[in-house]
């Protein structure tokens, strides 16, 4: 751990003012207005005594010194002791490294002045995120210096987390599960987010010195339906996707610009994609409105589980009316799009036919486009047919190698993020409702909080006879741990991080410390892995001191060709190298191209299910802020409106007004959404983004555990989702669940930026008349 | 009361006619105002600048190390800038790191009782927690790098070698303290008068943002 800070983040001056001395300072204004408040005013009263103290704020005016300015030795200012050259107090340094805040890993830079990080922008040398940075990431300031931050090791004794020292907590690991434990092999899980790079690797040789494979990745957020489609169609899990290149971009449900894949990367594609002369086109087909949809030139709200239908609807206009060529096709794949006619099609999706026809025409004629299928269109039954369908898409348009680029190799393959999805959730569930573990350590991850009620999480995790939690914050799942062993901030750590999707140049991005752990009681993830494995397999890694000492050492054993200039493969640690990559960042790691190896197969897009008990379908939608629920404990991004209804620090459930009319639903009406798992209360917030037969829950909220901004705010719509799953990829069907409104007689009047509805007749925002833009615009 | 209040906002409401005036009249100072005697002071002492002469009898802060000012910038003539090195590159001017300190008196006068404290202190690998004399409120931005330029380093009538002279201005006769002491009020009024009086920039965003 010594050698940690080596890279020189010089540490010191602190401003501390005692709390007493605050508190002295205070009490001389404060008790004033404490005696005034006391007795009751009226306006005359309180007029009076404003002209008098009024005017001897007159006559002092400039001159008089504040409580604040006149304080003399109260602050302490201690100096540098031995500061770098550079390091001049007053002036921030710019240092480089990676974001945590989702699995997207972007770059970043933070400014670190007098050994304090105090601001976090994006890296301007990452070819991912090319400098810029999302809410999420700048609120990585925050999840660094959280007041609930746990600082100590936690064990439980009696029922309780009590307090222990890192010795007692290191001991009772290596009871359970050391070398000279009597775990059984295979009893043992890792049960972690998205983990890559050394840490990856590190956490595999655990796995190998348990003797066992169970590695349970979970991301309740993830592209897993989206990747295997494109790895059974295209051969590559994660081709290039051009924006930036395509004239049309039809979206089902991808909200590329808020959560899926990666949201900054794309954002950058979609500026460069809007502002060609002809400006990019952008259609949306979604259930309830996106960032991306609220974005979008078109907006359709498709009826749920039927976006696969629209896909096959639209290559049939394609086919039989725009007599696009599609001989390259299968007889199987033509067999299935002709059962998809505009009348047909509409039928199923809601959506009116000379709206098809319109898709259709711009499809036709802004070549190349992009298709893409996102989250809602994943999370049914159907997904992966759905998205299959959307492929199908690119492949009838020839997109493929136009707007869907196969992209390079990664060359370090066992840096790649061990990634996951919501199948390894119920994976688990299954597992260790069966009692498969002994002993299970979960990192970056919260099933309690991610897993339905039908999946009985908590249950199942007292069953587990050890459970070590590797967590930053006392969440659900670290609540019911028997140890809890608290990391660093990603802020305050060393690691390398390999983005699952890349950006234009393919890169290993490097993770350092931006400034000395604020709390002594944190330890690294990276110096713990390592400990881990040394516990179990002493030997092969016993000379590595620390994890920064392993990160250098791997390091040097990449190939100098890789290093850039100066590289040499032969040469041990270099220094200088080692110093320009955690300047840039990152390290750029050029892989040989890749080319396609397609497949095109017949989608069963079998589309929506009635079901008339439970008519309406539940979305619980992933926002660019709480993400999957993680940040829901940092208050700006509470305070942060949502991007859609401008509601703040609260829960709500989208529905759409026709719907609301039906239920005799006002609003701001509490409604109850039952499902058959269950049931939650959310207030209404009606409006028209929303497919009628859905009611939209974001997911997020809901904390039992979190923190004192996160603990008992909103609702967590995943409590009642269904036990459904994606038939292919056993992905979670996350929008399929099927719900019941109705009203509780009840209203609340929720918080909102704005709080309007309506631009009062000012011209805020210029405005036209869809039927005007169609007339004007030439449209039929 | 309410007859009390009227008058004195009488009087200082004319008073505030004419500041208001001054204020608004974008950099014409052609009619006598409320500020008009400072710029009618003869020039003082200090070439090339009118002072805001404000004498504040600040209290003597007990600070770790009794740090004798007096014998480093006074008799030994070290230069402000040598230890307060920050000053000219920074908003704050730093207290010296502690590796400066020792430079010198990893040789010099080490058996007095403050530079052994001061050696126990480096020994221990800590800085002295030294308390701050002057202080200003956290929405007030100062910087000493653009002071420095403007009275020392662009001031054709001064050189470096003086700059205990310019640190005077605001800090007060420290080469003859031991610790420093607060000798000027460091109020908003004491800055804004020698902006006013040298041409100093009047915009409330220059300073408070």
């Amino acid at each position: 751990m010594k050698q940690t800070m080596g890279h020189s983040i010089a540490w010191n001056v602190i401003s501390r003012i005692p709390s007493e001395d605050l508190k002295d300072r205070a009490s001389g204004a404060h008790n004033e207005w404490r005696e005034m408040s006391k007795k009751k005013f009226d306006r005359r009263e309180f007029l009076k005594a404003m002209g008098v103290s009024g005017v001897a704020v007159t006559v002092a005016g400039c001159d008089m010194p504040s409580f604040i300015a006149s304080q003399e030795g109260v602050e302490e200012v201690v100096s540098y002791l031995s500061p770098e050259e550079f390091v001049i107090p007053g002036v921030g340094v710019w240092y480089a490294s990676v974001c945590m805040q989702c699995p997207a890993g972007c770059g970043v830079r933070g400014r670190i002045r007098e050994g304090r990080l105090l601001k976090l922008e994006g890296n301007p040398e990452s070819s991912l995120n090319a400098g810029k940075l999302c809410q999420m990431g700048q609120a990585g300031l925050q999840n660094h210096y959280d007041p609930d931050r746990v600082t100590t090791p936690l064990a439980r004794k009696g029922g309780k987390l009590a307090e222990v020292t890192w010795e007692q907590a290191l001991t009772m690991i290596e009871e359970k599960t050391g070398a000279g434990s009597s775990i059984p092999k295979n009893r043992f899980a890792w049960f972690t987010g998205t983990v890559s790079g050394h840490q990856g690797v590190l956490m595999k040789s655990h796995l190998e010195a348990m003797g066992s494979t169970a590695h349970f990745v979970h991301e309740t957020i993830n592209n897993q339906v989206w990747r295997t489609v494109s790895k059974d169609m295209l051969g590559l899990e994660t081709p290039r996707l051009r924006f930036d290149k395509a004239k049309l971009v039809l979206s089902f449900g991808a909200d590329f610009l808020g959560t899926w894949m990666s949201p900054i990367h794309f954002s950058g594609q979609y500026a460069r994609f809007r502002s060609t002369p002809d400006r990019g086109m952008l259609i949306q087909a979604e259930p309830s409105m996106t960032l991306t949809g609220a974005n979008a030139d078109m907006w359709l709200a498709v009826r749920p589980e039927t976006e696969g239908a629209m896909a096959l609807g639209i290559a049939n206009i394609l086919i039989k009316k725009e007599k696009v060529d599609a001989s390259a096709l299968p007889e199987s794949v033509l067999d299935a799009i002709d059962g998809y006619d505009v009348t047909t099609t509409s039928r199923i999706t809601g959506i009116a036919g000379d709206r098809l026809i319109r898709i259709v025409r711009h499809l036709k004629d802004l070549s190349p486009s992009l298709i893409v299928a996102g989250a809602s269109a994943c999370g049914h039954v159907n997904g992966y047919q759905s998205a299959a369908a959307a492929m199908l898409l690119n492949f009838l348009l020839g997109n493929i190698g136009k707007t869907i680029e196969p992209g390079e190799n990664f060359s370090f393959p066992q840096l790649r993020p061990a990634e996951g999805g919501t199948r390894d959730l119920a994976r688990f569930a299954k597992a260790a409702g069966e009692q498969q573990f002994d002993a299970v350590f979960f990192y970056g991850a919260n099933p309690l909080f991610a897993a339905p009620a039908h999946m009985n999480m908590a249950e199942k995790l007292d069953a587990i006879p050890f459970k070590a939690a590797f967590s930053q914050f006392m969440d659900e799942t670290t609540a019911r741990a028997d140890l809890v062993l608290p990391v660093a901030s990603p802020m305050e750590d060393w690691g390398t991080h390999v983005p699952a999707y890349q950006g234009d140049r393919n890169a290993i991005v490097f993770q350092q410390p931006l400034m000395e752990p604020l709390y002594p009681g944190v330890r690294g993830l990276g110096d713990l892995l390592l400990g881990l494995v040394k516990m179990r397999n002493p030997g092969p890694l016993d000379d590595f001191e620390d994890y920064y000492a392993y990160l250098q050492n791997a390091f040097a054993a990449i190939p100098g060709a890789l290093k850039g200039e100066g590289g040499d493969e032969d040469a041990p640690f270099d220094k200088n190298l080692w110093n320009r990559v955690l300047q840039n960042g990152h390290l750029e790691v050029p892989g040989a191209k890749r080319s396609f190896d397609t497949k095109v197969f017949a989608p069963d897009v079998a589309g929506h299910r009635e079901n008339a008990d439970y008519p309406y379908y539940l979305a619980p939608t992933p926002r660019a802020g709480f993400y999957d629920g993680r940040h829901a404990n940092l208050s700006w991004l509470q305070e942060a409106p949502d991007q859609i209804t401008k509601i703040v620090w609260n829960s709500w459930a989208e529905i759409n007004p026709s719907t609301a009319a039906k239920l005799g639903v006002e609003q701001g009406d509490i409604v109850k959404i039952t499902a058959a798992g269950g049931s939650i209360e959310a207030t209404a917030y009606l409006h028209k983004g929303v497919h009628p037969d859905v009611v939209v829950v974001p997911m997020g909220q809901g904390h039992e555990e979190y923190g004192r901004y996160a603990t008992g705010i909103g609702v967590n719509p995943l409590k009642i989702l269904d036990p459904l799953s994606d038939g292919k990829t056993g992905e979670m069907a996350l929008y399929g669940t099927r719900v019941k409104l109705a009203r509780t007689g009840r209203s609340k009047k929720l918080v909102k930026a704005g709080d309007a509805e309506t631009q009062h007749g000012r011209k805020i925002v210029a405005t036209i008349t869809a039927d005007h833009l169609r007339r004007t615009e030439g449209e039929s | 009361m309410v007859l009390a209040v009227i008058v004195v906002f009488a009087v200082f409401g004319a008073a505030g006619t004419s500041f208001a005036d001054e204020i608004m009249s974008t950099g014409k100072k052609s009619e006598p105002s409320a500020w008009s005697k400072w710029l009618e002071r003869p020039p003082g002492p200090f070439p090339g600048v009118i002072l805001p002469d404000e004498p504040y009898d600040g209290k003597v802060v007990e600070q770790p190390i009794d740090f004798p000012h007096d014998v480093h910038a006074g008799a030994n003539q070290i230069n402000c800038l040598y230890c307060h090195t920050y000053a000219r590159r920074s908003a704050v001017a730093g207290i010296p790191p502690t590796s400066k300190c020792m430079g010198c008196h990893n040789i010099i006068a080490t058996d007095r009782p403050r530079i052994k404290k001061l050696t126990e202190y480096w020994e221990k690998g800590e800085s002295p927690p030294w308390k701050k004399v002057h202080d200003l409120p956290d929405y007030v931005r100062f910087t000493h790098e653009l002071h420095l330029k403007r009275f020392l380093f662009d001031n054709p009538e001064m050189s470096v070698e003086r700059s205990d002279e310019v640190c005077a201005l605001c800090h007060g006769e420290v080469k003859k303290m031991t610790v420093a002491r607060k000798q000027k009020t460091l109020t908003m009024g004491f800055c804004t008068r020698c902006h006013e009086a040298n041409d100093g920039p009047f915009d409330c965003m220059e300073c408070h943002k």
